[in-house]
């Protein structure tokens, strides 16, 4: 018997008891691992394996009043990438030349963290099926690339309408948290983001759908566990008329024109809007410079929304019909001379002389009447047929001296000052200064803080402090042609069910009486009247088959050129459309505006579209 | 031996053990390589390795090792020609980096470092039994170290890290049946410690070896790559909770989450289809082998056969230890596979031929009736 054993007996003993150990220590831990928080494994075992996607509901179309669609749908090729490919440099340089787009603009579009961290991202849209093809055959070249159908907005009309109908868009992390109609949506979901896709987005969207998927460690899917489908969003009805918008849109166009050959070469700029004034229906709303939402689809590229937001541009995403503010101008003498019947401050044969130079006010602070050479006597119904500038300034010195704001009160019952209620998103409310609003404006300059008679004076006629939007004007005019009261102007008329029927109607919201006198409403209609027969718009109206009440005026803005505007009604003894346009730096509104606004009431009313070159130089 | 029964020249419950092993890790491979592309041919060559295992058990088994002391030099050199064998061109194939293969004409054959590991066994265990059980001065720690070292740095410099540590193990879990005095272990202990910390002050080694030796510690590390891999071998044994997913139903492995699924992680893929159950199965098979192969190396006739068994017992206890553990984030990854269970034709032959190693030392025991427990 060997002597090694019993001297190394003890030695194996610890080698036991080392096997003992390794086995111990390897059971321990996996009955921990296993048994004890076997669960919380589990769990991640099935997050691992399991991913929900977000099925897009078919979007709702949009369609004008007599069904014309103005925004569909349709199927296209997309390229997606997976955002787990976002680093292979090569892969995307090969795509970008093969899909023919830059680099930068896959890299973007890929890198983008506004989406679910896993969901692909669509980096080309209308990819030709030559392309797919290639992709498909070339599959192991460009991992994480996929093509696939995806639904886009289509737009028949071109740009029609393009700023009441809006576009859509993946919503923005600053959007996420400024929107609270986004409640129960995603990061990088596409929603409305302006315009009625925005403002009807709830309605449009549908319900989206789910899928669970099993997918591979690569996020390859294996197969569906769970499908939810989705339910597509219904149909929107929109006021519009898309002929009148059509005529509406040409119309700015043509008045830039004219405003050019008059030698206000800086017009580039302008807005219409036509409503009926019993119902405050949109009918049109026109905005230039315009913009081609086909650029939106399956997003828009960074240099596009540059070029559509740089201040060159003069901002075509900006729907002005309610966003812009302007001076009123002249238009508002309307309302100046309603207040005026109306607190017995003017009656309509009130004279008053006109010298060209007013000095009510004292000699050292002189107006002057647009005409300087003087009107002469003019009674009031003649002031607002020559838009004189004296009677107006009258009539303001009297308000201020009655110091009760009473002017100021006056027109807020048009709406002025105030947001109109459209159904619309992104509406400016105007300005109706009073002494507490140039108090407060002015709190750092207490020079500036008192208010003058010039500011009442100022006022009367529209300029001074006081801004309008073109929506306000003609929702205004609207009231006054619809015997005082005025309707909430909407662009919604109905929506539609699932069977194409018409599920829900947009009733003229609570409209808001201005409680003006008939006789008074009566008397401005016919001095309105007497603008288009002879008065300031007699040019641009000569020879149109139905009698219109309307207003030119001429806005002065600093460093601008004037801006030209009208806004009026027809027909004056039935009144059912009213239009107002301005051109931003167009000059005279009788000979640019109105005849753009005669054009638009022209495809209202079923009148033949002729363009009147106007020469009324006057406001 | 020719005064025996036929049927202790057999140890039963050894061979039985290892059947049983052999028997579950080829339903494991078979699971994980169902879902793989390739997956059928991967399980028959599974299946051949098995079969050529048993040629090898069987030849090893008839082998009388007490002839070995006289082949010293020839297996020393063996040894080295063995290790160093993949970096001679046109002979080796290196893979991933550390995977190193012995190929003629472009032809795989096998692994050369897994036979080197039986090598390295008997050389140690030639050299050691030399000192009859009483290993104290340094210039004997120092002879038989240099043994070690040869072949260690060699596989060293591969680089070939795991393997190395598993010469490693052997070499002292043979140095302790060897009868190496304790302060000695101490002595290594210390060396071992400041080893480590040279080599990742110093960054000796290539970063991805970096990264997975110190991921288990800081899974943050590289979540995508060693650290990912840890992160769903964990997820993978976890949920396999007390019972499993079912054979071939496991969603880590079969969804690719899990890496390596058939080799290094195939302890992953039992974790999770047969859960804490198959796990217990398996770890009480190793410990019947472990426990049975020290009771082979107690009953050898010479400190020879003991000091081979003792090697196979380090052997196969630091690769059960390194490769679980690494699967549950108890030890660095390396590319350790799981004895007789993964996939890999010279590491199932190298593990066999152990076998046949042990039962040639049994069927050369002394007398029977004075056993480890007498």
């Amino acid at each position: 018997m060997p002597t090694f054993r019993q001297r190394l007996k003890p030695r194996f003993a610890a080698l036991a008891l080392i096997v003992l150990g390794v086995v111990a220590v390897l059971l321990l831990r996996l009955w921990g691992m296993q048994v004890l928080s076997g669960h919380a494994y589990a769990t991640q075992a099935e997050n691992n394996r399991i991913r929900e996607i977000t099925l897009e509901a078919v979007r709702g179309r949009i369609l004008d009043r007599n069904g014309v669609p103005l925004v569909t749908n349709r199927m296209t090729m997309a390229a997606t990438v997976s955002p787990t490919v976002k680093d292979d440099e090569e892969m995307l340089a090969r795509l970008s030349n093969v899909l023919g787009i830059s680099l930068s603009e896959i890299k973007e579009k890929v890198s983008s963290t506004r989406l679910e961290a896993l969901k692909p991202r669509t980096v080309a849209i209308d990819v030709s099926m030559s392309v797919v093809a290639y992709l498909a055959e070339h599959e192991s070249a460009f991992p994480g690339v996929e093509t696939q159908q995806q639904a886009v907005r289509e737009y028949p009309q071109g740009s029609l309408a393009a700023h009441v109908l809006g576009y859509t868009g993946e919503i923005s992390e600053s959007e996420f948290k400024s929107r609270p109609d986004l409640v129960g949506y995603a990061l990088g979901d596409v929603v409305g983001k302006a315009g009625a896709e925005r403002q009807f987005e709830r309605v449009l969207q549908g319900d989206r759908g789910f899928k669970r998927i099993e997918v591979d460690a690569s996020g390859k899917p294996k197969g569906v566990i769970e499908q939810g489908d989705p339910i597509p969003g219904r149909d929107v009805v929109l006021t519009i008329d898309s002929k009148v918008q059509k005529v509406a849109e040409q119309a700015l166009k043509t008045a830039l024109e004219d405003a050019h050959g008059q030698k206000f070469p800086k017009a580039r700029a302008g807005a219409a809007v036509a409503l009926d004034v019993k119902t405050g229906e949109v009918l049109a709303m026109a905005s230039l410079p315009t913009y081609d939402p086909e650029l939106f689809i399956g997003g828009i590229s960074t240099a596009n929304w540059k070029r559509l937001t740089a201040k060159s541009s003069e901002y075509p995403l900006t729907n002005r019909g309610i966003m812009a503010q302007y001076p009123a101008a002249s238009t508002f003498k309307a309302f100046t001379g309603l207040a005026g019947l109306t607190y017995g401050v003017t009656t309509p044969g009130t004279t008053y002389d006109c010298q060209g130079r007013w000095t009510a006010m004292g000699d050292q602070w002189p107006k002057w009447c647009w005409n300087h050479s003087g009107h002469g006597i003019e009674t009031f119904m003649d002031g607002v047929r020559d838009s004189c500038d004296v009677v107006f300034y009258n009539i303001g010195y009297s308000f201020y001296k009655r110091d009760k704001e009473e002017l100021q009160k006056f027109v807020r019952r048009f709406g002025f000052g105030s947001l109109t209620g459209i159904d619309l998103p992104g509406e400016a409310d105007g300005r109706v200064p009073d002494a507490a609003w140039k108090r407060a404006f002015n709190e750092n300059y207490p020079e500036y803080r008192t208010w003058l008679p010039g500011d009442t004076v100022n006022m009367a006629i529209g300029q001074g402090d006081l801004l309008v939007t073109p929506l306000q004007l003609a929702s205004a005019y609207a009231g006054i042609a619809n015997g005082g009261v005025v309707e909430t102007p909407h662009v919604l008329k109905s929506v539609l069910g699932s069977d194409g029927k018409v599920t829900l109607v947009e009733r003229a919201k609570a409209a808001f009486r201005t409680k003006v006198a008939k006789g008074d409403l009566s008397t401005m209609n016919q001095a309105l009247v007497s603008v288009t027969e002879n008065g300031t718009a007699r040019g641009a109206f000569a020879g149109f088959g139905v009698t219109v009440a309307g207003k030119t005026g001429s806005a002065q803005v600093a460093k601008k050129d004037d801006y030209a505007l009208f806004v009026g009604y027809a027909p004056a003894e039935n009144p059912r459309y009213a239009v107002a346009v301005v051109i931003e730096q167009g000059g005279h509104g009788g000979s640019v505006a109105a005849p753009a606004a005669r054009e638009i009431l022209a495809a209202l009313l079923g009148q033949p579209i002729t363009h009147v070159r106007a020469t009324d130089v006057s406001r | 031996m020719e005064e025996r029964s036929r049927l202790s020249f057999v140890n039963v419950p050894l061979l039985v053990i290892v059947i049983g092993l052999v028997t579950y890790g080829t339903v494991i491979v078979q699971s994980a390589t169902s879902g793989m592309p390739g997956g059928a041919g991967l399980f028959k060559r599974h299946l051949l390795g098995v079969a050529i295992g048993v040629v090898a058990m069987l030849v090893a088994w008839a082998v009388d090792y007490r002839k070995f002391k006289s082949w010293l030099p020839a297996l020393v050199a063996l040894d080295v020609l063995l290790v160093i064998s993949p970096r001679i061109p046109g002979l080796g194939d290196t893979a991933k980096g550390a995977t190193s293969w012995l190929q003629i004409a472009g032809v795989r054959l096998f692994q050369p470092s897994e036979p080197a590991k039986l090598v390295t066994i008997i050389v140690m265990a030639i050299v050691i039994s030399r000192f009859d059980g009483v290993i104290e001065r340094p210039r004997d720690v120092a002879k038989i170290l240099a043994f070690l070292g040869v072949p260690l740095v060699l596989i060293l410099l591969q680089p070939d890290l795991g393997t190395g540590l598993v010469f490693v193990a052997i070499t002292m879990g043979m140095l302790l049946i060897g009868g190496l005095k304790a302060r000695w272990f101490l002595v290594f202990g210390l060396v071992g410690v400041l080893a480590v910390g040279i080599v990742l002050q110093g960054h000796l080694l290539e970063k991805y070896q970096e990264d997975r030796l110190l991921v288990f510690v800081d899974p943050a590390r590289d979540p995508q790559g060693a650290g990912y891999n840890l992160e769903q071998s964990k997820i993978a044994i976890g949920s396999g909770e007390l019972t499993g997913k079912g054979l071939r139903s496991g969603t880590q492995g079969n969804l690719n989450f899990l890496p390596e699924r058939h080799t290094d992680f195939v302890f992953s893929v039992l974790g999770e289809e047969l859960g804490f159950l198959g796990a217990v199965l398996l770890l009480g098979l190793y410990l019947a082998l472990l426990i049975t192969a020290l009771e082979i190396s107690a009953s050898s006739k010479d400190l020879l056969g003991s000091l081979i068994a003792a090697g196979l017992i380090s052997m196969w206890a630091f690769q059960i230890l390194e490769n679980i553990g690494m699967t549950i984030g108890l030890m660095p990854i390396t590319g350790i596979p799981l004895p007789f269970v993964s996939f890999g034709s010279s590491f199932m032959v190298t593990n066999l031929a152990g076998t046949g190693m042990l039962l040639s030392v049994w069927a050369r025991r002394r007398a029977p009736q004075s056993q480890l427990s007498a």
